[in-house]
Parts: structure tokens; sequence; C-alpha cells
């Protein structure tokens, strides 16, 4: 305002309408390139739908439909009268919700102690949850069924729940830990000077913080629950306590397999899945590595 | 502390819902109720005959429950193995009858009483010998399957077949015209034979007088490279390269044969009775091909003879950890009635007995598989024939002699060495 | 520290309410510190109490059967009979274990390396395109990620079918060869070709967003500074990107190895549950020798064997994991 040298607006220069269209150019590669992953990675999932809504014959065909002419409900309808199917998203349900909160809770206490503690045995119990996901599970099926049978808990869904528990715990409290380990100490200070507990400072302030953690740990545990299958198949009996998995299983028998209604079966399985995911998929991002960069 | 207070919470949260579940108490030794685990092939083929079965059990014992389980063929075995180990098996179980000889050997099953269970002295022989081990019963015959031929009656019509073989030779000649007729189509095949399919590969060994291993003193040997198997897996591998364009990995199942068989491009193939109405599903095969389907008994090298046929069919047994063994039995007698047979044998299955073998053959649909049934082969009966089926052995060598991989001769001599060393395994 | 008193207050009062508290303050850091001392304990006793309960007796068993003869004859009298090593050295001595050993780490090194390098690469890609794009492939990738493993397998079981299967259709439309009625089993190389893209489509998701987010938090001035210095992008990824990134790279590797090692379901329900011995990886040996055999202590030690090598394979990772936790 008060120097002599007026800076009048100058045009803009030539030069830079050609870098824009130069980004433009790479900004429509990778663009291409994006779609075209897309497309690859969606394609399988796209034809389990596609072959849900085919009539029969028509999947069978020696030339794919590659979108269906004739779509029918049938299949969803022949999959939802297969025996045991609303007991079985009944039960689905109860376990994976039980398993979810059961296993952050303890999780998010697990990983307390790992990340904000030092004590005796804690090097011991991370080598512990790491060599317990190292295990095999088909042969621990029979030392599991003698140990559940023992304590009554064959055809339970609280033995699957239990089992589902200790399967999905070690990977829950490295994420929990892992993300605790990026809360700066000194927000953990700051609460403990207006006179809180230490717990107290743990759950007024980290656990907001961890809020995107808690999601993380909690899709896990639904992932893992909701997909299991051989536990579910050899320590639930009764059709009325089976689980989706099991129940999805039904449709292959001696005479092959019964594609219309097992991908329409499949396409209702993966639902609810999907629309938790959907609910919740933007806090992902934040949840997992927030604390690995940094540590 | 707070710390504490909330640890607390949590463990007697557990331990709450721990102990409502154990009060609730299992126990299936309780005489209310028995188990029984079927094959899910029960489940769609013939619910009457286990509807039939429950009514007539109920009437004799009202105060009793039955909980029929039904099972899949992958993993049944699992699932019984982890129940034996906990002590809370069924009390009834279908097994395959290729299955039930390493679990007798080991001591799975109580004996049972042959007088006891209906029409046991008609049963059907191969059956029975599945169900006996060192003399004595521990399985109830339940149902057979009998391979056979089925054709498109048109496509031999088309091509100047004018009878159905009565004889190997002429059943590859006539392959060989239909091949000349229609198999300018890449797709097409004159008999559909998948690599895996063992079934119908070894019932030429046994007609040509081979046979899959025997046992001589007191140790079993594998014979697939004995003279005649050799010849008879030769003509296989000839049948396969020039009829058939089937996968060379995969079995019959997947895809299912009559399914494929359905789309028209295939002119015969070996079935068992149920997949001849199943080519003509109204859902998934193809109906308007009733009229120009039929079927007949694979034809012997042996003129006017029938090729033996796999007798593949399933047993019941009662486990031996049942605390319901009577119960158990009357379950069993009933699912095994002549009314309930009927059901079962209604769906295109062979009945245990000889007596419903007329009921079939006065079926047209039913009638060359139970023709066909007369004539059988089983597997070796050695408790470690299991082992032999789960390693794959059969299929190997068949899928190594149609990719080409191995000469006949090499896959033959492999086969059987495996088949020697399994069969001879341990105590 | 010092934030005691309230504030008008007199002196006299302040220095008694100072000394009073003074006093709490020391009897509650006693309290603390005990507390302190048992509180790590307590917050892990529960997830303690669930891992030991449920897979205390069973790991003990697991290990006690692979020293015993445990075969079906043994499992229906719940008595197994000792054999020592008898077990451990029948699979040593086994020729057929060596070569399904090297097997599955040739296996699991594909599988991780290219789970690991499309995984990143899509995450870097995600960064570039536009924003519509980038929701439509997170989207997308979330998908995948939520179909369960078993309907993942019959999907592309199907998708490769060899009479009416997709691929064998485009691919012979697309005149890349003859592929009608091509047997992708066959072969074990093109049959583990399938396995593996079955199972790194399946990986790819998780490995991406969780490395999109990583890289989302990479501090925007470091980026900026390195280019206008004048690093072109692959010299930046390298210097400044990866070393940030390390630490959740050598977490993603592990769990992908330890996962990849142990794959099961893919192979066994992509071959109709009767692979032939080709085809067998640890898991599914371990699983022939188990239940299929029904020789439960060869299959115990079999698993035994498979936790010792996964140990020493992640031994990169545990060393980071215990580290971490030092530097505080």
């Amino acid at each position: 305002m008060t120097s002599g040298t007026q800076i009048a607006p100058t045009p803009i220069p030539p030069i830079a309408p050609r870098i824009s269209g130069r980004r433009r150019l790479h900004k429509l590669g990778w663009n291409v390139l994006g779609v075209i992953v897309l497309v690859v990675m969606v394609f399988p999932v796209y034809w389990m739908v596609a072959t849900a809504f085919k009539p029969g014959q028509k999947i069978l065909s020696y030339t794919p439909q590659w979108i269906p002419t004739s779509p029918t409900l049938s299949n969803f309808r022949d999959a939802v009268h297969q025996p045991f199917f609303w007991d079985a998203v009944k039960n689905s349900v109860i376990v994976v919700t039980v398993v979810v909160a059961l296993s952050v809770v303890l999780a998010f206490l697990a990983a307390l102690a790992l990340a904000k503690f030092r004590f005796y045995g804690r090097k011991a119990f991370i080598v512990l949850i790491l060599g317990v996901q190292m295990v095999p599970l088909a042969a621990l099926i029979i030392p599991l069924y003698i140990l559940m049978s023992r304590l009554h808990q064959v055809d339970k869904l609280t033995g699957v729940i239990a089992m589902y528990l200790t399967f999905v715990l070690p990977f829950t409290v490295w994420t929990m830990r892992g993300f605790l380990l990026g809360i700066p100490k000194d927000l953990e200070e700051a609460a403990m000077v207006d006179g809180a507990t230490r717990f107290g400072a743990f759950v007024r302030i980290l656990l907001p913080l961890v809020g995107p953690g808690l999601v993380a740990t909690s899709i896990f545990a639904f992932i893992q629950a909701w997909n299991e299958f051989i536990i579910a198949y050899v320590f639930l009996h009764t059709p009325q306590k089976q689980t989706l998995m099991v129940w999805l299983a039904s449709f292959t028998t001696l005479r092959g397999t019964d594609w219309g209604p097992l991908m329409a079966g499949a396409t209702l399985c993966a639902l609810p899945v999907v629309v938790f995911f959907l609910l919740v998929q933007r806090r992902i991002a934040f949840g997992l590595t927030a604390g690995a960069v940094r540590g | 502390m707070k710390v504490r207070f909330l640890v607390a919470a949590v463990l007697a949260a557990m331990l709450a819902v721990a102990a409502t579940t154990a009060s609730g108490g299992t126990s299936k030794a309780q005489a209310g109720k028995i188990v029984v685990w079927l094959q899910n092939d029960a489940q769609n083929g013939w619910p009457e005959a286990v509807a039939l079965a429950n009514r007539n059990f109920k009437a004799q014992h009202p105060d009793v429950d039955v909980d029929v389980q039904y099972q899949t063929w992958g993993n049944h075995l699992q699932k019984f193995d982890a129940g034996l180990a906990g002590g809370d098996a069924p009390d009834v179980i279908e097994l395959g009858n290729t299955e039930m000889t390493k679990y007798m050997a080991a001591g799975a099953f109580k004996t049972l009483t042959q007088s006891a269970f209906p029409n046991n002295k008609t049963w059907l022989q191969g059956l029975k010998n599945s169900a006996q081990y060192n003399g004595k019963l521990y399985g109830v015959p339940y149902y057979a399957g009998a391979r056979a031929v089925i054709y498109r009656k048109d496509q031999y019509k088309g091509a100047g077949i004018k009878s159905t073989p009565k004889s190997l030779a002429q059943f590859v000649a006539d392959g060989k015209k239909l091949m000349k007729k229609y198999g300018k189509d890449s797709g097409y095949s004159a008999v559909y034979f998948p690599g895996k399919y063992w079934y119908y590969a070894m019932s030429f060994v046994y007609d040509y007088g081979g046979k899959i291993a025997i046992r001589s003193g007191g140790k079993w040997k594998g014979t697939l490279n004995s003279p005649k198997a050799l010849a008879a897996l030769n003509q296989v591998a000839s049948i396969a390269k020039s009829m058939s364009r089937a996968s060379k990995t995969t079995d019959e199942a997947n895809p299912q044969q009559a399914l494929v068989f359905a789309k028209g491009k295939v002119g015969s193939f070996v079935g068992n009775g149920w997949e001849w109405p199943y080519a003509l599903d109204a859902k998934v095969g193809n109906p308007a091909l009733d009229p120009v389907v039929g079927a007949y008994p694979m034809p012997s090298h042996i003129p006017g003879k029938f090729m033996p046929t796999f007798l593949g069919g399933s047993d019941l047994a009662v486990p031996v950890t049942t605390k319901n063994q009577s119960l158990a039995v009357d379950w069993i007698k009933a699912f095994t009635s002549t009314a309930s047979e009927s059901e079962i044998a209604k769906a295109g299955n062979i009945a245990n007995t000889t007596k419903l073998l007329a009921f079939n053959a006065s079926n047209p649909k039913l009638a060359p598989f139970a023709r066909a049934a007369k004539f059988s082969w089983f597997v070796p009966t050695s408790p470690n024939w299991a082992n032999v089926e789960n390693a794959n052995v059969l299929q190997n060598m068949l899928v190594k002699i149609f990719t080409g991989r191995a000469s006949v001769k090499a896959a033959a001599t492999s086969a059987s060495s495996q088949i020697t060393r399994i069969l001879n395994t341990g105590a | 520290m010092s934030r005691l008193a309230p504030e008008g207050a007199a002196l006299s009062s302040v220095a008694e309410s100072e000394f009073a508290l003074a006093s709490r303050r020391r009897r509650r850091l006693t309290r603390q510190r005990l507390g302190h001392a048992a509180a790590p304990y307590a917050l892990l006793a529960p997830a303690a109490v669930a891992i030991g309960l449920i897979l205390g007796y069973p790991m003990y068993l697991l290990v006690r059967m692979s020293f015993e003869k445990y075969g079906l004859f043994e499992l229906i009298r719940h008595q197994g009979r000792w054999v020592g090593t008898a077990n451990y050295a029948q699979i040593f001595h086994d020729s057929e274990f060596w070569r399904v050993l090297l097997r599955t780490v040739l296996f699991t090194v594909v599988n991780v390396t290219l789970t690991m390098v499309l995984g990143t690469g899509i995450a870097l890609l995600l960064l570039q395109v536009s924003r519509w794009l980038r929701v439509a492939l997170t989207t997308g990738l979330v998908l995948v990620w939520s179909v369960p493993v078993i309907v993942a397998v019959d999907i592309w079981r199907w998708m490769v079918d060899y009479e009416f299967g997709v691929a064998n259709w485009s691919l012979q439309h697309l005149h890349v060869g003859n592929f009608v009625r091509h047997d992708w089993f066959a072969n074990p190389w093109t049959g583990f070709g399938v396995i593996t893209a079955l199972i790194v489509w399946g990986a790819i998701p998780f490995i991406t967003i969780t490395v999109y987010a990583a890289l989302a938090q990479v501090p925007q001035e470091l980026l900026e500074a390195a280019a206008i210095d004048g690093a072109r992008p692959w010299r930046i990824f390298r210097e400044v990107t990866m070393p940030l990134l390390m630490p959740i790279f050598v977490i993603l590797t592990s769990l992908s190895i330890i996962w990849d090692f142990q794959v099961f379901q893919q192979i066994w329900v992509m071959l109709d549950g009767r692979p032939t011995s080709d085809y067998y990886t640890m898991a599914i040996y371990a699983f022939h020798q188990s239940f299929q055999i029904s020789e439960y202590g060869l299959g115990a030690a079999i698993a035994v064997v498979m936790v010792l090598f996964m140990f020493g394979a992640t031994l990169v990772y545990l060393r980071q994991m215990l580290r971490a936790g030092e530097i505080r």
C-alpha cells in the first residue's frame, strides 16, 4: 500500500494451462488404471450376484450371460426355503454380536495393560498371543472337542462364542495396542493432574480417541466370527443351532452343487457384512495405523 | 479402584454366562431323545421315508423324541471323530459302505443281532458284506446305488446304432459311430468319462478278472499292474481318449454329469438311477429330453454278460458311545422296514433287500439299474481302505493316465505299490 | 503438580490445605503404586483367562498327542500310546513332508509378495485418482473384503469351471489361446495360479486399506519439502514414505506370512475336498494325516512343527513388537 512500486495484476502466464493439461493427462491415466483395478477386483462379486439372479438353465450355459436377461428371484426363494435359514440367521447374529462386544472390551483392557504399563510377563504374553495365531485350526479340533465336551459346551452357542473369542483376541489385542501406543503421553498426564485416577484418565481421554480403533477391532472380530465354518459345523449339532456358514454348506450334496441357490444364499450371507462395513468404513482408516506409523 | 471393579464385573459376566449354560445340562443319556445322523441326500431325496420311520417309532415309543440331523459328505467323519473323542456321538449314524471297515476295525460300533431287523434274510449281499467284520454284524444295510449307461436314444438312432450294445466290443464300436456322426463339435462326448470317475474305471478291471488288491498270506497286495488289470486299464484309456471330452481332473459330480448330459453334447454316460430324472429336472436340467433318454446295463467284454458295477451305498450303525442302544435299534428297524425302503427305492435308489428289486424292475426308469445291481464288485475289505480313498490313489492314477503324464503301466504300478503300503499300515 | 489452592484463599489456609493435600497425595501415591503394580495384571486378566481357559488344555493335549500313537482305535478309548519322538522321526524321514514344506514356503513367498506389492500399489494409486474413483475403489475393496472365504472360493470355482466357466469362455474369445474346456487344475502350476489369484484377491483389501491409512498419516510437509527439493516421486517414496511405513509393513508382512502359510480352505474347497498330493500344503498335509488317515498323533506333530517354523519366520516382527514397547 505504501510502497512505490505498483504491482499490477499480471495475466496468467500461458505456461500454466500446459502444466495443468499435463497433470490432467496424468490424472486421466491414473483414473483409467483405477477403473481397470476396480473392475477386476469387483468382478467376482458381481458374478456371484448376477448368478444368483439367473435361472438354473441359464447358469449352466456354454455361453455366459454377462447380464441376466431374464432375472429371477427363484434362487433366492429356494435359498430362503432351504431348511433352518432363519434359525441360522438368528444364531449367526447372536454369535457375532456377543463375540464383537466381548472381544472389544477384553482387547481394550488387555491392550491398555500392554501399551501403558511395564510389567513382568509382558513379553511373555505378547509372544503367547503371537504363538496362538500360528496353530493350525484343523489340528486343534479334536483337543478342543475333548475340552468342550467335558465342559458340556458341545452343541451350545456359548461354546462356539468362547472359541471364536480366543481366535479373535490375539489380533484385536494387537490392533488396540498399536493404536494406544500412538496416543501421546502428555494427553494422559494432563488428565491425571486434574485429580483423576489413571484409569479414569484412560476412560475419559483415551476411549474417545481410540474410538476408530475400537471400530476397526470390531470389524475384524465381526468378519472372523461371521465367516467361520469348521468349528461351527463340528460343535453345533442340532440344525436349529447352526450358523449361516453351516447352512450354506448344505447346498452341496452327493448330487454336486446347486449353483443358483448357493450363490443366492451366499449373497444373502454377504449382505450384513457389507452393510456393517459401509456404515463404519470411514473410521477404519484412522483406526488401524495411527499408532503404528509413529510407534 | 475402578480397574478392579471393572475387571470383576467382566469376570462375573463371563462366569454368569458359563454358569447358565452349564446348568442347562446337556446329557444325551436322557432317554427322552435319540439323535440320528443321516446324510443330506435323505433330506431332499426321500423325506417321506424319514417321516414314516419317525411316525412308526413314535407310535412305539411315545415319550422319546427323534432328532434327525443331516450331515454333509465332506465333513461328517470329522464331526464323528470329534464326537467319539468327546464321548457324545449320535445314537444312529449313516456311513458310506466304503467308510465302514475302518470304523468297525477300530471298535466304533456296537454289535448287532441280524435277526432283529426286517428283511434280514434277503439283504443285498454286497451291502451286508460291508457291514460285517470278523464275523460280527456292526451295521444295517440302508440303500444302494448301481450304475448303468444312460443314453440318448435319438443320437443312437442318428448314428445308425440299431440296438443297445450287448458286448464291450460293440459298445466301443457304437461309440466310434457316435463320434463320427457328432464328434465334429469339439465339445461332444460319445461317452462322458471324467478323469476321477474311478467307480466306472475299476468296473473294467473287475470285468477283465483283475482286482484292486488281493489278500495273501495275511498281507494285502495291490494288483492293478497285473496283466488282466492292465488290459482293462488300457481299454479305459482308449475309450476316454477317443470318446470323451470331459474334464480329466474332476469327478462325476463337479460338474454334475447328468446336467452336462442335459445340455445335449453327450451321447451317453454312466450314472446312478437318480441321475436319469435329474437330467430332466425342471430347474437345472432339460425336461424336453424325456422321450429320448434311456438306460441299459454296461455290457461286459464277454458278450451277453453285464460288466460288474460298483455297488455304492450306505449302512446304518450304532456308535459304541450310545446310551440308548435299544432305542437306536428300534429306529433303524423302523427306517429299514419294507414300507420305508419302498419310499427310498421310489427315489431312484436300490433298496437294501432283493424283495424290492422286483419293485424297481417294474419301473422302466429303474429297471436297468436293478438289473445291473445283480453283478457288482466291492473294494478290498481292509480297515485301511478308507485311507486309500482319502489319499486319492485311484483318482491320481486315472488322472495321470488320462492326461498322458504317465503310461498306463507306470501309473498302475505306482498306484499298486501305494495301495500295498497303505493297506498294510500299522496294527 | 502445583495446582493446589483455589484462588483467593488465605495463605494460612493455603498452607494448611497444602499440607493436607500433600499427605492425601502421598497416601494416594502409595495406593496408586500398589494399584499401579496390580493394574496391568488386572487389565490383562480377562483376555488372558479367556485364551488360557479355552486354548490351554487343548494346546497341552496337542503337544502330548504329538508324542503318542493316537489313531482311531486310541481315540475311541480316549487313551494314546506313548511313542516318544517316533512321530517326529516319521515326519522328518518322510520325503513327502519335505516336498510339502518346500511347496508351502514357495507358495507363501509368492502369495505374500504379490499381496504386499499389489496391495501397496493400489494404496498408492488411491492417492493419485480422482475423489469419486477413490470412493468407488474403497467401496469396491470393502465389498470384496466382506465376502466370506467359503463363498469366495465357490465363486472362483464356478468362474474357472471346466464346462461352463466364464474364464475359459473369455480367454477363448479374446483369442489368447485355446481355452475351450481348459482344465485349470490339470497342471498344478496353473492350478496354484488360480488359487494364488483367489488368495491375493481376497487379501488385497485389508493390505490396501491399512497402507492407505498409513500413507494418509505421512506428514504432507515432509512430502512437499522433498518435492520442492526436486526429488522424483519414486525417490520420495523410497526415502521419505517407506521408512515411516516400515513398522506397518513389518506387521502386515508377518501377518500375511502366518495366514498364507496356514492356507487350507481355499485349496481344499477349490479341489472339491479331494486334492491330489501335488496340491498339498502344510495345513492340508496336517489335516490329511489327522482326519483322513485318522493318525491324530502324527497330525499333532506336524502342527507343532508348523508353529515352530512360523515362529522362526516371524522373528523379525516379534522383536519389533517387543521393542516398540521399550521406547516409552
